[in-house]
């Protein structure tokens, strides 16, 4: 009987730090014209859904999911999933969708474009040289 | 006496009544109007400066309309030659994803980093640049113009491997494509008429001209697959890494080594035979670069 008690309470008290040691860092905003949230905080990883430049995500701290420094653990809709930080920013961005409206939704792209163009950016090797 | 009396104030009242009847009913809101006497009242409302306030509300709300019927027509508005450039080469690169087979695995050459210095040792700060490597053998290499300040590199994985190049080669091969594209040479070959009048116009009360995006797709198709570069350009360009090269031995000296292995591998190697064609040529490039022979 006592042992039944020592499992439930240790049990009780491992649920309370699962659930309270979630945090949500703060809501930042998609900066690319498109991006995927990954599946894992890998460039060439599955893509869980595509979300267009502006598209707020929720960033999200918990000890269970650990991310390296260039990866951000977010929450898009019903999805979690990861996110480099070098597209997320704090501020709503002034996107080219936004600008242009007319024009982009010309263009009509289908999803596979859609897909690609997300793509696109998690595989530039990015720079930009220094002002002297 | 007083029966002619009643009578008469009965028939008084009954013209009374009649005339109330015939009379239109005002409103509850139209008495309370009479009541109000604005004649008396306006004075001490412009001493209240009241009309003035009506009057900046009114000069407000026409600035409102104004700036909203900006913002409606610039939703219909083409892009801007610059943020045009970019959209189009990244269109093109969306559009030709399985061909191009960028989507893949890549290996980490460093070359945020090697190509960053090279750039910065040449002088070029703030230059942005976006460099994406393709597992495509025949597509070699490519610069295409990306939005203000940026540049789009291509350059296969295949072909860094048949040569075996170093990151520093690599770069120097980057350095090679940006000057070309900085002397203007592939805008020039892909730009058309219409890109260049409609940039930055609007297309308000009329859907916008797609033919525009398409025709400049294909040009992009021609110049990287067909048509390339002259020996005119080739030599410019050379003599432009030549020149920017010179002040670094180090650096000049594994442009030429690679111009030589990149000669002797096309001359070899069936597979680059379209390089010499869309990049004439290495065995040139070589020639221009060696220092002029003594006749005895």
């Amino acid at each position: 009987m006592n042992f039944f008690f020592f499992l439930l309470f240790t049990s009780l008290g491992f649920a309370e730090t699962t659930a309270t040691d979630e945090r949500v860092v703060g809501v930042f905003y998609m900066n690319p014209l498109l991006g995927h949230v990954h599946q894992s905080a890998v460039k060439e990883s599955a893509s869980l859904t595509t979300i267009q430049c502006a598209h707020p995500v929720k960033v999200i701290e918990t000890s269970r999911v650990k991310t390296d420094l260039l990866w951000a653990y977010v929450e898009v809709a019903d999805h979690r999933g990861f996110i480099l930080k070098d597209y997320l920013s704090e501020k709503r961005p002034d996107c080219f969708q936004a600008r242009y409206p007319k024009f982009y939704d010309s263009l009509n792209l289908d999803l596979a474009e859609l897909y690609y163009w997300g793509r696109l950016y998690d595989h530039y090797v990015q720079g930009l040289t220094r002002v002297h | 006496m007083i029966t002619m009396f009643k009578v008469s104030l009965a028939s008084i009242s009954l013209v009374l009544a009649a005339a109330a009847w015939s009379a239109p009913q005002k409103l509850q809101e139209e008495k309370e109007l009479e009541l109000v006497n604005f004649k008396s009242v306006k004075k001490v409302l412009q001493q209240d400066g009241l009309s003035q306030s009506v009057k900046l509300k009114e000069k407000k709300v026409d600035a409102m309309k104004k700036e909203r019927s900006v913002v409606e027509e610039s939703r219909y508005t083409y892009p801007t030659q610059d943020e045009m450039w970019g959209f189009i080469s990244e269109y093109w690169l969306v559009k030709n994803a399985q061909l191009l087979q960028w989507d893949f695995q890549k290996p980490d050459y460093g070359l945020e980093k090697s190509f960053a210095t090279i750039l910065e040792g040449m002088g070029f700060y703030q230059k942005k640049f976006k460099i994406l490597l393709l597992n495509n053998p025949t597509l070699v290499r490519a610069a295409l113009p990306g939005n203000e300040g940026e540049v789009i590199l291509l350059v296969s994985v295949p072909f860094i491997r048949s040569l075996d190049l170093s990151k520093l080669e690599i770069s120097l091969l980057l350095l090679e494509d940006f000057f070309r594209l900085e002397l203007g040479y592939f805008k020039k070959a892909v730009e058309t008429e219409k890109l260049r009048t409609l940039s930055g116009t609007s297309f308000l009360g009329a859907k916008p001209d797609q033919s525009m995006i398409q025709e400049v797709l294909k040009k992009y198709d021609q110049q990287i697959n067909e048509t390339g570069f002259t020996f005119q350009q080739q030599f410019e360009t050379t003599k432009k890494m030549d020149n920017f090269l010179k002040s670094n031995p180090e650096l000049w000296n594994s442009y030429f080594r690679l111009l030589g292995k990149i000669d002797r591998m096309v001359k070899s190697n069936h597979q680059y035979k379209d390089y010499v064609r869309l990049y004439p040529s290495p065995e040139m490039q070589v020639k221009w670069l060696s220092p002029p022979e003594k006749v005895l």
